[in-house]
């Protein structure tokens, strides 16, 4: 019989699967990081795996805690600074980056800086960071939601996906043609962007959710493709390589801080007898 | 502190959370200026080689942080025409910053600083800044940095000060040294979700120790030795690199001058009788 899985298991491999093998890919941390490794580990074995502190070519050993974890990894292949890390993606080296997102509009564009008024913040979220920059340049963008929100308007247009739609983004010149996000990936389904209109589509629905439940999250009308499919199932191979590499992803944040919490506890005893 | 430049802030806690950062911002105490890792980088590479700009990559031209400017208003960001191509620019200002502390792994009593790993803007960072304090692992003989100069980032002459502090970089980490203690890392953003946790937390580990070494003393009575022996790295060299040469003298073993084939006495014999001698 198959295994079972979770959602954060099911994102972490469904991204893994959109690396192919001889890509450069540009890795945050969690989710991405373990999808790189899954995808060199399994199906891209000649992937280059990098981060923006100058990290190049390396496998990572343990999830990385931050981007410039050089800890998570036995060595690697190319030492150079963000500098470089970023000119190269300019130049256009740079196959595939992955993105967290806190708000989305229809067209793929990003806020991950603020909710409520920039000046006066009802929160203030990381920021920029590399993000900007490398949905710029980079040739695709798989773009990741877990707690963040479909909205009409952004509170705030940290980086750029489609702009207004249709041809806009090219129009200005200013990316390489066909660069942008290439897919959405939620707790609850997989979205891509049409070709013409690029306005996002739902293309596939995670098992024990419905299309309708997913149009509740969206507050504009979602546009859905004609063959709306159940995401594929992961195999064995791919769920053991998940609880092997990152335990504490499989299981998600929330059990992963009460199991933490009570270990240090459990520690902090055993040294007071 | 009343302005910040950023171009990542941390916070910790989800909807319920929060960071020193945000509260400060509501608070209406603190006004912030947003870049990428990308440009605020860009700003420290100009700052590093003396230039009075840099340029950086065009596409966040289209977004808020762009448009959206706060107290740095007009030298946010300019945009030129590229005298070559006449393409539309995007430039930043050079940042020099007074005063720059950076931890590495190991240094000469010179300040020669070593550093490996991930580079990210470790250079740029130092060598932008005007003054440049080096805190290391290790102070390590001088023959160590100069059989492995690749490793240098920052070199003697532009250090103002050089100290050995183990563990500097804790609760992150340094590679080769230790890796980044998880829970300890975790425990200060879980403080700084609010002001009076954060405060307590500060007070308890910065105000209430004097110095790092009254720091680690009291970590290692909370929490035992046990927990940085958990995290101390194991040994990963990198393999040397051969730095030497076929010689290191310009006269051979049997005293002849490697090119001319004369002793040095023969040498001088020859310059004599050339008159090529004054005095």
């Amino acid at each position: 019989m198959a295994k079972k899985y979770t959602l954060d298991e099911l994102l972490i491999i469904s991204a893994a699967r959109e690396i192919h093998d001889g890509e450069n890919i540009i890795l945050g941390v969690g989710l991405p990081t373990t999808a790189g490794a899954m995808a060199k580990a399994l199906h891209a074995p000649h992937a280059t795996l990098m981060m923006e502190s100058g990290i190049i070519d390396f496998q990572p050993l343990v999830p990385p805690n931050h981007i410039a974890d050089a800890n998570a990894c036995r060595g690697f292949s190319y030492a150079t600074d963000l500098f470089s890390a970023f000119t190269m993606t300019y130049r256009g080296f740079v196959d595939v980056c992955f993105l967290g997102v806190a708000q989305i509009d229809r067209f793929g564009n990003i806020n991950t800086t603020v909710v409520g008024d920039y000046y006066n913040p009802r929160a203030r979220l990381p920021g920029a960071g590399g993000a900007p920059d490398f949905i710029s340049y980079a040739k695709r963008t798989i773009l990741t939601m877990r707690g963040g929100e479909f909205v009409n308007q952004l509170d705030y247009f940290t980086s750029p996906g489609y702009l207004d739609g249709g041809d806009s983004r090219d129009q200005t010149g200013l990316f390489p043609k066909g660069s942008g996000p290439s897919m959405l990936l939620t707790t609850k389904g997989i979205f891509r962007f049409h070709e013409k209109t690029r306005e996002m589509y739902l293309t596939q629905v995670h098992p024990g959710v419905t299309v309708e439940k997913i149009r509740k999250d969206v507050p504009w009308e979602l546009k859905v493709a004609d063959n709306v499919t159940e995401t594929e199932r992961p195999t064995d191979e791919e769920i053991d390589f998940v609880r092997r590499f990152a335990p504490t992803e499989a299981v998600g944040r929330k059990m992963m801080y009460e199991l933490g919490a009570q270990n240090v506890l459990r520690k902090a005893q055993e040294r007071g007898k | 502190m009343d302005r910040l430049v950023s171009t990542y802030v941390y916070r910790a806690g989800g909807k319920e959370g929060g960071s020193a950062v945000e509260r400060a911002l509501k608070a209406g105490t603190l006004q912030m200026e947003d870049y990428t890792n990308f440009q605020y980088n860009a700003r420290l590479v100009a700052g590093m080689h003396g230039f009075s700009f840099m340029q950086v990559l065009e596409g966040p031209m289209v977004t808020d942080l762009f448009k959206k400017r706060s107290f740095m208003g007009d030298d946010k960001y300019k945009v030129i025409d590229c005298p070559y191509t006449g393409k539309k620019t995007l430039t930043v200002p050079a940042a020099n910053p007074d005063v720059c502390i950076v931890h590495v792994q190991r240094a000469d009593k010179f300040g020669n600083a070593q550093y490996w790993g991930a580079l990210g803007s470790v250079a740029a960072a130092s060598l932008a800044s005007k003054k440049i304090i080096v805190s290391c692992e290790e102070i390590v003989e001088h023959d160590i940095i100069q059989s492995s100069p690749h490793l240098t980032l920052i070199p003697a002459y532009r250090v103002n000060a050089v100290v050995e502090v183990p563990w500097g970089a804790h609760p992150t980490e340094v590679l080769g040294y230790y890796n980044l203690d998880r829970a300890m890392y975790a425990m200060f953003f879980m403080m700084d979700t609010t002001g009076d946790t954060l405060k307590l937390w500060m007070d308890e580990w910065v105000y209430g120790c004097p110095n790092r070494q009254a720091y680690m003393d009291h970590y290692i009575a909370t929490y035992g030795s046990e927990n940085l022996d958990a995290i101390r790295a194991k040994p990963y060299f990198s393999s040397p690199a051969n730095y030497g040469a076929a010689y290191t003298s310009s006269w051979d073993n049997n005293g002849l001058e490697r090119t001319m084939g004369v002793t040095l006495e023969e040498m001088e014999k020859m310059m004599e009788e050339r008159g090529m001698l004054y005095g």
